[in-house]
């Protein structure tokens, strides 16, 4: 999670300062970093990605 | 006679489309503030999904942020809806998480207004995805060497500033929370740490 915030303040510092390309990169690893923590955050060992409570 | 100087009516309406979009991130920072009052006035730590959904409000204003920057071309636009797009998924997954009582699964912090804070995230991603379609669709994309006005300019640096120092603030506080492990919601970690490692001195 540090590390996702960390690169989205890199994204956000090297955009104020005009560096678009590396504004980029950083936002894109804050994505790539959130993507993979957010399938870590909610893949459940019993269900995995299933959310089995939904049928009622 | 004198003719009252005019401007063309599309240039009218960009100048109303980066209205509008200042406005959102003028709105944006206002509810990533309430989150950080919630948080440290109200005690109300964040789990890890509410703060992914932070993150990706900051992808929103990052989008918002990058339409006033020269030689943009309409790619701000794109990253905006980009980030609520992700807000929408993440906010979503974590309202279908606890929509259902059962033990162990209940909302995450206090109701506003009757609603949870993942319910408010899927609106406002809702919301946002649905002004940046409406800006595309009247306003159209930003023409090449199209710049908003200086003032919108100035402006939107100064509200970009205050999201940059709101990001900062985050990023410290996930610190404190969660260290470089798991976040949980029932305290700050490294102030735990800290305290423990003090008090053996």
């Amino acid at each position: 999670m540090v590390l996702c915030f960390a690169a989205m303040t890199a994204a956000l510092g090297a955009l104020y300062g005009g560096r678009g390309r590396l504004a980029v990169a950083a936002l894109a690893l804050c994505f790539a970093l959130s993507t993979g923590l957010f399938l870590f955050e909610i893949d459940s060992p019993v269900d995995g990605f299933r959310m089995p409570w939904l049928r009622g | 006679m004198i003719r009252a100087a005019r401007t063309a009516p599309g240039a009218d309406l960009a100048r109303l489309g980066d209205l509008g979009l200042l406005a959102m991130l003028t709105g944006l920072a206002a509810v990533l503030t309430v989150a950080m009052v919630l948080q440290y006035v109200d005690g109300e730590l964040p789990c890890p999904l509410c703060l992914l959904q932070r993150v990706a409000l900051f992808g929103v204003c990052f989008g918002l942020i990058r339409h006033f920057r020269p030689d943009d071309r309409g790619r701000g636009v794109g990253v905006a809806l980009l980030g609520a797009l992700s807000l929408l998924v993440i906010a979503g997954r974590q309202t279908l998480l606890d929509i259902c009582p059962r033990p162990g699964h209940e909302y995450v912090g206090d109701a506003v207004l009757g609603l949870h804070m993942p319910v408010w995230s899927v609106l406002i991603a809702l919301a946002v995805i649905a002004a940046l379609a409406a800006q595309v669709a009247v306003v159209g994309g930003t023409a090449e060497g199209r710049v908003p006005s200086p003032r919108l300019v100035r402006v939107a640096g100064y509200v970009g500033l205050y999201v940059l120092t709101l990001c900062a603030l985050n990023l410290v506080s996930a610190i404190l929370q969660c260290g470089l492990g798991a976040c949980h919601t029932d305290g700050y970690r490294m102030l735990g740490s800290a305290a423990a490692a003090f008090a053996r001195l």
